[in-house]
């Protein structure tokens, strides 16, 4: 899928990394959004070598070095699935909130017999439903890309960071930071609630700027003071349970049932190409 | 100083005056809070009648317009493993800046101490400040406003024209040659002993309305022995480390610098973006060492660069007393709270 | 009252881009972002994690132009991948060119590691407060490093031997975590030649480790155990750079044995975004390191809040 010709920085050749898309138990959202922002799309796919992905394509190959994984577990098979990609994988990418914290789905844990969704929604059908995790709850993650969906740009500069051989950093303060530096008043004061105090930046304040509470779809940001924010929102007349709600919708400030595998990969696939 | 007294409707020729060639940014209404109550910014205005010259402290302040929150400092195209830096100072016409409070005009004397003195002044800013053209206008003093504690309750310099209302005419000061010549273009006229009479009243009526309030006697030194004060901590658990404050204050001035390639790899840039000290990796160096990992000794920093290091360094605080942090804070911590908890007046 | 003109303004522009100077003088704008064009010329591994770079300004007008003082830092600059600053190791008597021992730590570290020698980078600076070597001529000399503060140290080391007549005695104390983390061990013998009496010292080694173990306060002890605390007060001065949790024990340590403050200097490491003095992110309490440091007497950062 569109190959490039070389391409180098400062005379420098750059790592054309083979690179896989996967999902999970997910909406396709983030594939969608991989391929979204026409303007810079070639470029982008012009530094990688796409082998599989199947929201775009019809090829399909084992061969890759980096899986960007969407979506959630919640069966059997996915958790095998995860696994066989893990080991195929040198880096594996968690994509999007249900990827980095179970998402929306995992709104279902809340109900303590699981086969009463199951009965519920599918009746009849035959239906494995598990406990929804995420996938730093099954095998080790190296790099997760938060928001649902993930703002484009962010994919951008991961794909051209590990191209150029640059670090990537995640950004780790509050929403409410960049929210201000767009000019924007906080909706707090407009009376409305926002999570934007707790969740992680990087997403430009894309929902507060357009008079839209945070959600916290891109979980909690390093050092995320909770307990204030549940004092502000009492404050300003919400209720504990508009607050909750917000908390559990992605999952991210969900807290985690199974503890997460160590964060040093077991195997090393492979050397740089 | 030269002064001029005019009266209240030649105000809109001097304005139709600015804006037949110049960008102008004044106060205009931005909307209203949950308490029914107008809330304004400064926005690009070309119609007199939608300037709002009585307005109430602005959310932000107009420091997007001098210190943008991004500005690429430089950029660089390659050729092979060759490279070639291009440095803008990104302006290129002057700026009318028309209603800016004496706070806020205060906050650019501020500036301009760090950023365009000492060895190496700051071309990005200077650019900008140099093509500033300022017309000033007293203001009523908010219950969040403390600026007669910081001294900025009043503009001496670094505006080129100030108004403040005596009854249906303006008391003006001028400082530049450019407002000499502009005031030409109306009706004005020397202020005789009655305008000083009631300009001096104007000022003491303003004054008599502050109610916030700081205690600065002393501060450095208290500041220096309260280090390890046990209220540090307590607001350090309020606060949400979301740098509202430095975003909302006129002085903060704080960056970060990143390298980044356009995805077409045509280009670099080396990009400034204005940062906070209350942000977790603000003093976090490479191999991640944290300088700061606490909540309670970031927002303490905060204030030992605006009470204490900037008074040791220039005799006069990084604050103005604006109250515009304390205003934004969703936590409630503000200027005249916290240095009354460290002064041991009243809790965190 | 009329009008004296008609009510129209034209506001002229100020454009203060431009400078005479090539490279700016220190207050010029164009100082500011003014950027040394270099070249990577030698790289040398020196241990598993640091790297040793030797960077050569190109223009030959700046090269004569360029100087340093041990202890002074500079920005490096990689288009599109980072800028940093790294304290310069080598001798301030090769104009035009410095050397930087750099740890793989962050991003444009990391990348480093990567490059070829022949690759073009930025240079600005030199930048900060210098290691006072002329005040310390005619006297005794304690200089002391802790892992990577040899980085810095170095470059004091290169003055010492280029002016060795002027000092007196002259001690090296370097001490890391294990033997295969000591960097310039090729220097070593270099040092020892020019008169100067250098100990290592490491917390961990294997049984082919000859020389002696532990803390450098421990080394430190044995030197000054038998020298008068008087003359020490009189004729001594000590470099200290390393981690900062180990200035507070050997600045102590050097202070009980008479040694004043004032006469100590260490080097603070802090992130910096600028090197000018601008953009806060190495203020120690409020004090620039970029300005005021990164070279301080200890008397100075004992009253810096939060600087150790």
């Amino acid at each position: 899928m569109a190959a490039g010709g070389t391409k180098s920085w400062l005379g420098a050749p750059l790592l054309r990394p083979r690179v896989a898309f996967f999902e999970l138990t997910s909406c396709g959202g983030c594939q969608l959004q991989v391929l979204n922002h026409e303007g810079t799309l070639l470029d982008f796919l012009s530094l990688v070598e796409v082998t599989d992905f199947r929201e775009a394509m019809t090829e399909r190959s084992h061969e890759y070095d980096i899986a960007f994984v969407e979506g959630c577990v919640s069966r059997s098979d996915e958790v095998a699935r995860l696994r066989q990609i893990r080991r195929n994988a040198r880096t594996l990418v968690a994509l999007g909130s249900c990827a980095c914290f179970g998402g929306v789905p995992r709104m279902k844990n809340r109900f303590p017999d699981p086969g009463l969704l199951a009965r519920e929604i599918y009746g009849e059908y035959p239906m494995a439903t598990e406990t929804v995790r995420a996938l730093d709850e099954i095998v080790p993650v190296d790099l997760k890309v938060h928001g649902c969906p993930f703002p484009k740009e962010e994919l951008e500069k991961v794909v051209l960071h590990i191209a150029l051989g640059k670090a990537i950093e995640t950004p780790r303060h509050p929403i409410c930071f960049e929210c201000k530096a767009n000019g924007n008043v906080c909706l707090f004061d407009l009376g409305e609630l926002c999570l934007g105090p707790v969740t992680r930046g990087g997403c430009s304040a894309w929902c507060p700027g357009n008079r839209f509470g945070c959600w916290g779809c891109r979980g909690p940001a390093d050092d995320a003071n909770l307990d204030s924010l549940r004092a502000i929102a009492k404050e300003h007349g919400f209720s504990g349970e508009d607050l909750a709600d917000r908390l559990e919708c992605f999952g991210g400030f969900t807290p985690r049932e199974a503890p997460e595998p160590s964060p040093r990969r077991k195997s090393r696939k492979r050397g740089t190409r | 100083m030269l002064f001029r007294v005019f009266d209240q409707g030649e105000l809109p020729i001097l304005f139709s005056a600015l804006t037949a060639r110049h960008e102008v940014i004044g106060p205009v209404e931005a909307g209203v809070d949950r308490h029914g109550k107008p809330f304004y910014a400064f926005e690009p205005a070309t119609d007199f009648r939608a300037l709002r010259l009585a307005y109430t402290t602005t959310k932000l302040p107009a420091k997007r317009y001098f210190l943008p929150c991004r500005e690429d400092l430089a950029t660089f195209r390659t050729s092979g493993s060759d490279w070639s830096k291009t440095v803008e100072y990104n302006v290129d016409r002057p700026r009318v800046f028309f209603g800016l409070h004496a706070c806020d005009i205060n906050a650019l004397n501020k500036l301009d101490k760090v950023l365009t003195g000492g060895d190496y002044p700051m071309p990005w800013y200077a650019a900008k400040r140099r093509n500033m053209f300022i017309v000033g206008v007293d203001c009523e003093p908010q219950p969040s406003c403390f600026c007669r504690s910081m001294g900025a309750d009043t503009a001496l310099s670094g505006f080129d024209l100030f108004l403040t209302g005596i009854g249906d005419r303006y008391f003006a000061e001028i400082l530049s040659n450019n407002a000499y010549n502009l005031l030409r273009g109306i009706r004005a006229v020397e202020p005789g002993e009655e305008e000083h009479v009631l300009y001096r009243r104007a000022v003491a009526e303003k004054t008599r309305k502050y109610t916030a309030r700081v205690d600065t006697t002393d501060l450095t030194k208290i500041l220096d022995m309260e280090f390890e004060s046990p209220v540090w901590k307590s607001w350090g658990e309020k606060c949400l480390s979301c740098g509202s404050c430095a975003a909302v204050c006129p002085t903060c001035y704080c960056y970060g610098v990143e390298e980044t390639v356009d995805i077409d790899l045509s280009v670099a840039r080396k990009t400034k973006t204005l940062y906070s000290c209350n942000l977790v990796d603000f003093a976090q160096v490479a191999g991640g060492h944290n300088f700061r990992p606490e909540s309670h000794s970031r927002l303490k920093y905060r204030y030992y660069h605006k009470h204490r290091g900037f008074v040791e360094a220039y005799e006069e605080s990084l604050c103005t007393g604006c109250g515009r942090c304390g205003e934004t804070c969703l936590a409630g911590i503000n200027v005249p709270d916290v240095i009354a908890s460290v002064r041991g007046e009243g809790g965190a | 009252m009329t009008r004296e003109r008609t009510p129209d303004m034209e506001i002229p522009f100020v454009d203060v881009a431009g400078s005479p100077f090539r490279p700016p003088r220190r207050n010029d704008f164009a100082a500011f972002e003014y950027t040394y064009k270099a070249e990577v010329t030698r790289v040398h591994t020196l241990t598993a994690m640091e790297t040793l770079y030797e960077i050569q300004l190109l223009d030959p007008e700046e090269r004569r132009r360029f100087s340093f003082s041990p202890g002074q830092f500079v920005m490096l600059e990689v288009p599109g991948i980072g800028e940093a600053p790294f304290s310069i190791s080598s001798s301030p008597l090769r104009r035009g060119a410095v050397e930087l021992c750099i740890r793989k730590a962050g991003s444009l570290t990391t990348y480093l590691t990567k490059v070829p020698r022949g690759i073009r980078v930025g240079i600005r600076g030199p930048f900060g407060t210098a290691f006072p070597m002329e005040r310390m001529h005619g006297e005794n000399v304690l200089l002391i490093a802790g892992g990577l503060g040899l980085a810095p140290l170095r470059s004091a080391i290169c003055y010492v031997q280029e002016n060795r007549s002027r000092f007196q005695a002259v001690d090296i104390v370097y001490g890391a975590k294990e033997p295969s983390q000591l960097l310039f061990s090729y220097m070593y013998e270099a040092w020892r030649q020019d008169d100067i009496d250098l100990s290592i010292i490491v917390e961990k080694a294997g049984p082919l480790w000859k020389g002696p173990r532990g803390l450098i306060t421990k080394r430190l002890k044995e030197i000054l155990a038998d020298r008068d605390h008087a003359e020490c007060a009189r004729n001594m001065y000590a470099i200290v750079c390393g981690p900062p949790v180990m200035f507070q024990y050997v600045c102590d340590q050097l202070n009980v044995y008479g040694i004043p403050m004032q006469k100590m200097f260490v080097s603070l490491e802090r992130r910096m975004h600028c090197g000018m003095g601008k953009c806060c992110r190495c203020n120690v309490g409020s004090t620039y390191t970029c300005l005021k440091g990164p070279v301080f007497d200890y008397w100075t950062v004992l009253n810096l809040p939060e600087a150790i």
